[in-house]
């Protein structure tokens, strides 16, 4: 089974469009997010992001991305709840109340991140981290050494957490018990931070080091063998997140 | 005592990694699992102390099956050395990272402490010393002194040897022997077959997640039939003694059933004395017939 | 050629230098399997040839040492790379790509191999390690056989004059660990590559080496075909190097004075000794 945030292969449209458009795509489509408070484009944005998942077979994961999104968001919420004090009161709070609009508050906040975050976390599962890489350094002229960076810390990840699900498997096998509380958990497993670290920093020097000989200095914009060409679909894709954006600002300055 | 019923296993619902194997491994044994990467040692390791639950059939210790247990109770019984010594210790000095062998399993106290020391002593360890500073060979000691430190009743050993020198492998087994000789129950994964000709009684050899062979050490890395289907190399004595025994001249001798050096080295000596003394037996009945026949 | 003259290393947060005094020369071609306890300087031996020292670890460093001509310490890291192919311990952190092929690529790009000849030489590394059908696959799914593979064919692609490997089939099964080793022997036969490897199995290099290099302490002990070097398995033995048994069962039969010719570097040598002592 595929990990968090790795690619899955596939060959749906999404999988072939270019990984620049599909970025650009996600941020445009983040960004008009942003321009709207309405919840019904929100909402249909939302439903947008799980077309879209649907069509590349990503449906779980784009659920569960979504599920972790809307919890983390929650905490944001709750203080929009508490701050916010709009609309037809419905509790009393010693600073204020809670009403009707604190709600909408709340609820937008949530339905705003799932929306902006599933397309960007999509983008992850159906591109090749090095596609993605190589072409923005072709077509965006990002800096090699940024792209490197960004691709060795994606490519880092399951590593590291395979580390620490070995080093927690050792610690079971001594007999720490690692379920229980949150807190419980937690003082358990600082001290396997040093484990961590210490093959963290290992890893992170020889990987520098294989680079190096392998002529990581010499790479340019020119380097990648692989052509990343736009092909009709980008620029149409392109054109319809495009549009989105402009309804979100036309949304927005009509004041709905 | 451990035994499996019938056991399959796979991770995360994927293909079996494990297909219905049933084994009994008796109190005091030195069991060596051998067989390609892949084959399914691994597995059976994390079967036994409980890591991993199987998907049909019943891994039991002592009669108990592991699904019936804690994962502490199982550490108490069955002590694990991972391949990777730095994935199991995390404590700031030698002497901490011992104790917590006890800790972990809440037996810590003056009893654990006395035991530390004496393994600090055996070890001949530096109780102050930063286990990340140490040398590889002295971190998988390390390693192993904090599983032995509790005596469990069985040692389970994934690759005790790998990335070790002659002198710090030969350090690491003489420990697991000596646990061995103290009635402790030795069930190890290790792809260097001089090391399990060494010291190993029993050896189970696996190939895709089923037990193709099982039985004492040279028996079956003797079976030319065992030997492919898991794709092990004999211990190079026991292949020199092979080929030799393949020469029906010298089949049935000592040297076809050598297998440690000594044993080798003596069986060719003496089959060399004796074609010696035969050539001369022979000579000398020459010289006694040359006469006769002679001018 | 690869010289070493008089070369020492001290790493700057080492007190005691790790190298000493080594003069050794490796001939074009040669096939060098280095061996020594943990700790006896071997690792460091093969990072003055890549450059790893004195360009990623700073340190003392006495003497000098050439490949090919070039001063390991005055031509940059990047130059030496071109002539001086490097396969590391820890091939999951060596791995850049999550694809087989990008992986090959990767070095091809860097070094600016011409379009036109990046093809053939991807297929050509990919077919020389026996994984063609693996080009599409991804790393993470591979075996650590399949990895080392791709990390060597990874560089060979890139066609180095010397090839320096660090303990490549620690982890790996026995069959797997043979089938490396044939594949560089033959490799390095085809394409009259130097190869300098660190390895503990002995029984492997023995067999497969042209040269054979004890170090011991910083110092090299022994140098030399490992028919020649494998005699001295008692001196060995106390440098922490063992020998195979095949090797030191001749050995055995030599110092009983039953066997007077070479010592044996694997099984059917030694069975061969032992047929002769007891015919």
């Amino acid at each position: 089974m595929a990990g968090f945030l790795e690619y899955v292969p596939g060959e749906s449209l999404l999988h072939r469009m270019n990984p620049v458009a599909k970025l650009a795509c996600a941020l445009i489509l983040s960004v008009a997010c942003f321009c709207t408070g309405n919840l019904v484009f929100l909402l249909g944005v939302v439903v947008l992001d799980l077309a879209l998942a649907a069509s590349c077979s990503m449906t779980r994961q784009a659920l569960g991305l979504a599920r972790a999104v809307a919890a983390f968001s929650a905490v944001l919420a709750l203080i929009a709840l508490l701050t916010t004090p709009e609309g037809a009161v419905l509790a009393p709070l010693p600073w204020g109340y809670v009403g009707t609009g604190s709600v909408l508050a709340a609820v937008r906040i949530i339905v705003r991140l799932v929306a902006c975050a599933v397309p960007l976390f999509l983008v992850m599962y159906v591109t090749q981290m090095n596609d993605l890489a190589n072409a923005l350094v072709k077509m965006a002229h990002v800096p090699y050494r940024y792209a490197f960076t960004f691709t060795s810390t994606v490519h880092f990840i399951p590593v590291f957490m395979n580390d620490m699900a070995g080093i927690m498997e050792a610690q079971t096998a001594r007999g720490v018990e690692f379920d229980g509380s949150f807190a419980k958990r937690l003082r358990l497993m600082a001290p396997l931070c040093v484990p961590l670290l210490v093959s963290s920093v290992r890893k992170t020097n020889s990987a520098a080091i294989a680079a190096e000989v392998r002529g990581f200095n010499l790479r340019t914009a020119a380097s990648g063998y692989k052509t990343y060409p736009m092909a009709a679909r980008d620029w149409a894709a392109l054109a319809a997140c495009v549009l989105v954006l402009a309804a979100a600002i036309a949304l927005s300055a009509l004041g709905m | 005592m451990i035994e499996f019923r019938n056991v399959s296993a796979s991770y995360d619902g994927e293909l079996p990694v494990l297909r219905d194997v049933s084994l009994t491994i008796p109190d005091g044994d030195f069991v060596a699992f051998a067989g390609t990467n892949g084959a399914g040692k691994s597995t059976t390791m994390r079967l036994i102390n409980g890591l991993l639950k199987p998907t049909s059939g019943e891994v039991l210790l002592d009669g108990v099956p592991t699904t019936a247990l804690r994962t502490s109770e199982v550490a108490r019984k069955v002590g694990f050395l991972f391949q990777n010594p730095d994935r199991q210790i995390c404590q700031p000095t030698v002497r901490e990272e011992l104790l917590f062998g006890f800790t972990a399993v809440g037996e810590g106290g003056p009893d654990a402490e006395a035991c530390v020391d004496a393994m600090i002593e055996a070890f001949g360890f530096d109780a102050d010393a930063e286990p990340f500073l140490l040398n590889r060979g002295t971190r998988q000691l390390l390693a192993l002194a904090s599983i032995i430190v509790r005596e469990p009743d069985v040692v389970v050993l994934d690759e005790p040897t790998t990335g070790l020198d002659y002198r710090e492998c030969a350090k690491v087994m003489e420990a697991v022997g000596r646990l061995n000789a103290a009635g402790a129950t030795v069930v190890m994964v290790c792809h260097d077959m001089e090391v399990v000709g060494d010291y190993a009684r029993r050896v189970i050899a696996m190939t895709a997640g089923t037990v193709v062979d099982d039985g004492p050490t040279f028996k079956v890395l003797r079976r030319p039939e065992t030997l492919r289907r898991a794709h092990l190399l004999p211990p190079q004595v026991t292949e020199v003694s092979m080929l030799l025994g393949a020469d029906p001249a010298l089949a049935g001798t000592a040297v076809a059933r050598a297998d440690t050096l000594d044993e080798m080295a003596a069986a060719v000596a003496a089959l060399a004395s004796e074609a010696a003394r035969a050539a001369a037996r022979e000579r000398a009945a020459l010289g006694a017939c040359a006469p006769m026949g002679g001018e | 050629m690869i010289e070493f003259r008089d070369f020492s290393f001290r790493y700057r947060e080492g007190d005691a230098p790790v190298v000493r005094d080594v003069t050794l020369t490796i001939p074009d071609g040669c096939f060098v399997g280095i061996t020594g306890a943990a700790g006896s300087g071997k690792s460091t031996l093969t990072y003055a040839v890549n450059g790893i020292i004195p360009h990623c670890y700073p340190g003392d460093f006495y003497g000098a040492v050439t490949v090919e001509g070039m001063d390991t310490v005055e031509t940059s890291l990047t130059d030496l790379s071109r002539a001086v192919g490097s396969v590391c311990q820890d091939i999951d952190s060596q791995m850049v790509s999550s694809i087989v092929e990008d992986e090959v690529l990767y070095g091809l790009e860097n070094f600016g191999v011409p379009r036109d000849e990046v093809e053939a030489r991807l297929a050509d590394a990919l077919e020389l390690m026996g994984i063609a059908d693996l080009r599409h696959r991804a790393i993470d799914s591979l075996s650590g056989g399949q990895k080392q593979k791709v990390a060597v064919a990874s560089i060979i692609a890139l066609r180095p004059r010397v090839l320096v490997l660090d303990e490549p089939t620690a982890e790996l099964d026995p069959a797997s660990s043979a089938a490396v080793f044939d594949l560089l022997a033959t490799y390095a036969r085809e394409h009259g590559t130097t190869v300098i490897v660190v390895e503990q199995k002995i029984a492997l290099l023995a067999e497969h080496a042209d040269m054979l290099v004890i170090v011991d302490g910083g110092r090299v002990r022994f140098a030399g075909a490992p028919g020649e070097v494998l005699e001295h398995s008692a001196e060995l033995l106390e440098l922490g190097v063992n020998c195979p048994r095949s090797t030191s069962l001749v050995n055995r039969l030599r110092a009983s004075g039953l066997y007077a010719g070479p010592a044996a570097r694997d099984v059917a040598e030694a069975a061969a000794a032992c047929r002769e002592v007891i015919a």
